[in-house]
């Protein structure tokens, strides 16, 4: 039952906030129905080599990032969903992690372990010394499937083991009981139960992958292009608008079959309920081998996760960022040097501020906007509203930074970035303020006003403190977003907005690694500590339930 | 307890349903709002809290049309079905968060937290965080915080339904000691007819958005207006019959099976169909005279009694016996009386 003053309340916001975000989209759009020339660009690109190279590209490299990440997560989700053991909710817990890292961070430990003269050859190297054995294929299928899995891989295995926790067991007792063997049970009902997170999942991936820009840029070359990349060069280094529109609704056509395909899985997730249950505790006596599959299965994903990430930081000690050639803090010291400024044109003081400065600006806008319009929404079941405030997420990024740049092109560099970064970051804020707001409920607000409080005391007594945590979680993951931002800085920036992505990028591109490793462990830094503020308000949230 | 506190005369229209009803709250009654699930018992309470706003109407509170004013400014107190504690605060400061609101001075409210605290029996809970309570001890602080702020009446929505029996009945007869101790004002909701039959001054029975009956529990369980709050409030035997006619003393019904019943002191002049209500425990077991006799077709043992259904071949009647109905069975013969002067004649 909501109240027409609430309703008038929120609705300017809304309706401003879904032109902010539509807009763009929409003069994308407005361009190819309305310009002529478009439709024979569109035939010609269909005819074109490029449309089903580039298509076929994507298809692939979404389908094997999302089929080997599901496969890999596939074994450490059962031991989350099935066992209890010391350490689970850390692990759990630092699955958030690569979520967390700027795109450009990825590639740069992707580079430095498993690159021509990286960590992982030296390992091969050392192993293998006669057989010549090496891994070459970074910069190219292998490598941008490889950096794909590395993002999504933790983050699959967190939602499918919470899934998985969720299956009744009496369910698979009553297969038992009716003479199903453990391979029957699974296959016949653990599997179908899953099926539903598994196919979610699986698009959600494939999306995140089809529409994966940093990594296809950096590490794709000339050869291997995303439909982002195709419409980024384009309009970046061709400065063919028309071209870059036409590629961009081509992309969002097809986009709009993969959203589909992923709201339908999603809805059904829902329907597999949910249910809580104690889960046997692993000890080293009762259950040696599974202690010590969970334990190999745990390294080789640590492994897996940290080598990259720790040979940045190890690397970023070594003379020349080479391996063996002594340890100094000369890369450090020559992020401070008129080098670095003659490569980045600013100096490294101005590049964390700008970067700094945006984020913040970012997680502030992104979060009031988001906390307002959560809280107009609070009495609502979520419905299409809601998900027209979701819809950003199918939404290419590039695309919309590239709309952007058609409908507010005169604006100030830093207006742009900004706009597209609390697009970019909007979804999941107000995912999280959303589902908090439901959670927090409607009576505690109802009894504080019964006890007398008005509108303004029941925000600064009630409301503040307890969506505290999920506002600051929320300010964070949206500071993380801006931070790792490489798209909207490249194509708005119009290279007078310098940020600490942006730097990595050009320092990679330049083959300046030992700044680029000693500016990545900066970025690493503030990484965790975002990282590290999300994790200590999650914890709270968890001990306050289970108390 | 005559003086009127609150008095409502209400409409507010839901997609699904309407208020419409006129009611009036004595001072210091214990006043319990009976219904089932969507019936409108807790909308009322929102509305009487200012949670809600009638589209007509107004709520008159000691004397003062409260009807547009905010909750905050309303002095009602109101405990939720899932209390709704502050999970943020402990104990202590959960009882102190309306105080402070009150601009007591911190002597006053401290002396105030400390006599809820001994009152609720929660002297060695105050730091207590919410989270590590009971649901009984959930309710005592919910109560304590209400009351606190000394609200001109107390609304409790279904406060008790999320406890066990046990619990459930001993704060039941802690809350109505507290409310003769104290003198509250005390408008509870429940859906649970036993619960506002045992502790209520006065019902009021609604049904689709509507005041139904209003009035002292015994009145209101043993002369019902109409079928639905005859079967609401407890068992009932419900045959139908005909006005067949007036004679000296009273009216003559006939019974759809032909029988004919004299009952005294009635009023009912139409020839619709009207319905004859007895209760349960109205009904004796008469082996020697009985006006009724039937086969037994449900017996069901509830300790110290049975509740028994006998049919007649026409009617089915529902009765209550002692251990002599230890020796019975489905399907026993059994003859039974009631004297006419307990039967009622409901309208549809």
């Amino acid at each position: 039952m909501i109240s027409l003053e609430r309703i008038k309340r929120t609705s300017p916001l809304y309706i401003g906030v879904t032109i902010l975000f539509y807009l763009p989209v929409l003069a994308i759009l407005g361009k190819v129905l309305f310009n002529k020339q478009l439709y024979l660009e569109l035939a010609e690109f269909i005819h074109s080599g490029l449309l089903w190279n580039t298509l076929s590209f994507s298809v692939r490299e979404a389908f094997l990032s999302a089929a080997f990440s599901l496969l890999l997560a596939l074994p450490g989700a059962y031991y989350f969903g099935n066992y209890d053991f010391p350490g689970k909710r850390f692990l759990r817990n630092l699955l958030v992690l690569p979520f967390m890292l700027p795109g450009i961070l990825v590639v740069l430990g992707m580079i430095v372990f498993y690159g021509q003269n990286g960590t992982f050859n030296h390992w091969l190297a050392a192993l293998f010394p006669e057989s010549g054995f090496r891994f070459t294929g970074l910069y190219g299928f292998s490598g941008i499937v490889l950096a794909n899995v590395f993002y999504n891989f933790s983050f699959c295995i967190r939602v499918l083991g919470e899934s998985w926790e969720r299956i009744d067991p009496s369910l698979r007792e009553a297969s038992a009981s009716l003479g199903g063997s453990r391979l029957r049970t699974f296959w016949g009902v653990t599997l179908p139960l899953l099926a539903p997170t598994i196919s979610y999942l699986f698009l959600l991936i494939f999306l995140y992958s089809f529409l994966s820009f940093t990594v296809v840029l950096t590490l794709g070359g000339y050869l291997y292009k995303t439909f982002e990349v195709l419409i980024y060069i384009e309009y970046n280094s061709k400065l063919n608008f028309d071209r870059a529109t036409m590629i961009a609704v081509v992309q969002m056509l097809i986009l709009a079959a993969v959203l589909y395909l992923q709201t339908w899985s999603s809805r059904r997730i829902r329907v597999t309920g949910r249910f809580s249950r104690l889960l046997p505790q692993l000890s080293w006596r009762k259950r040696p081998l599974i202690c010590l599959s969970v334990l190999g299965c745990g390294l080789l994903a640590g492994l897996f996760f940290a080598a990259p990430l720790g040979a940045i930081c190890f690397r970023s000690l070594m003379r020349r960022g080479l391996p063996g050639s002594g340890w100094t803090l000369d890369n450090y010291r020559s992020l401070f040097g008129s080098g670095f400024r003659f490569i980045i044109g600013k100096s490294l003081t101005a590049v964390i501020v700008t970067s700094i400065g945006l984020a913040l600006t970012v997680a502030i806008i992104t979060t009031v906007i988001a906390y307002c319009l959560a809280r107009g929404r609070r009495a609502k079941p979520w419905q299409l509203g809601d998900l027209w405030l979701q819809l950003p997420v199918g939404i290419s990024f590039v695309t919309f930074s590239f709309g952007v740049s058609l409908v507010a092109r005169r604006f100030p560099p830093f207006i742009l970035v900004l706009w597209a970064q609390v697009f970019l970051a909007f979804p999941l804020v107000y995912s999280l303020l959303r589902t908090a707001w439901r959670d927090l409920g409607e009576p505690v607000i109802e009894a504080a006003r019964s006890l007398g409080a008005n509108s303004r005391q029941v925000f600064w007594t009630v409301e503040l403190p307890m969506m505290r945590k999920t506002i600051t979680t929320a300010a964070a993951y949206a500071m993380a977003f801006s931070l790792g931002d490489l798209a909207a800085v490249l194509m708005l920036g119009q290279g007078k907005l310098t940020t600490v992505s942006m730097v990595i990028y050009r320092l990679i591109g330049h083959y300046h690694f030992p700044q680029a490793l000693a500016m990545g462990v900066l970025f690493i830094g503030v990484s965790v500590f975002l990282y590290s503020l999300v994790q200590e308000n999650s914890k709270g949230n968890k001990v306050s339930i289970q108390d | 307890m005559s003086k009127p506190i609150l008095k409502l005369a209400l409409e507010k229209t839901y997609p699904e349903f309407n208020i419409n009803l006129e009611l009036t709250i004595d001072n210091g009654e214990f006043f319990s709002l009976l219904g089932p699930s969507g019936c409108g018992k807790t909308t009322l309470l929102r509305l009487i809290a200012g949670l809600e706003k009638p589209d007509r109407g107004t709520i008159i509170l000691n004397g003062r049309d409260i009807t547009k004013l905010s909750p905050d400014k309303r002095r009602i107190g109101l405990v939720f079905q899932n209390y709704a504690l502050f999970p943020h605060l402990n104990v202590y400061e959960n009882i102190e968060y309306g105080l402070k609101l009150g601009k007591y001075s911190p002597v006053e409210r401290n002396h105030k937290i400390e006599e809820m605290l001994n009152l609720f029996q929660l002297d060695n809970l105050a730091k207590r965080a919410i989270l590590q309570l009971s649901g009984g001890e959930q309710q005592r602080v919910a109560l304590a915080r209400a009351l606190a702020v000394e609200p001109e009446i107390l609304l409790l929505d279904e406060p008790f339904s999320a406890l066990d029996y046990e619990i459930r009945s001993s704060l039941r007869e802690e809350l109505i000691q507290l409310q003769q101790d104290i003198g509250f004002t005390t408008i509870f909701v429940t859906h649970q007819q036993e619960e506002a039959l045992s502790i209520s001054n006065r019902i009021g029975l609604m049904r689709q958005g509507r005041v139904i009956q209003v009035g002292k529990p015994a009145e209101v369980y043993q002369n019902p207006v109409n079928i639905f709050t005859a079967m609401f409030l407890g068992d009932a035997t419900l045959i139908p019959c005909r006005l067949a006619g007036a004679k000296s003393e009273g009216q003559l019904f006939i019974l759809e099976n032909g029988q004919k019943m004299e009952l005294v002191s009635r009023e009912y002049y139409e020839e619709d169909l009207q319905w004859l209500m007895i209760r349960p425990e109205d009904i004796r077991l008469d082996a020697e005279n009985p006006q009724f006799e039937g086969e037994i077709v449900r017996i069901e043992y509830f300790g110290p009694l049975y509740r028994l259904e006998a049919d007649t071949g026409r009617f089915n009647f529902k009765l209550i016996a002692g251990k002599e109905a230890g020796a019975f069975n489905k399907g026993t013969r059994i003859g039974f009386s009631f004297d006419p002067g307990m039967v009622r004649v409901l309208d549809q």
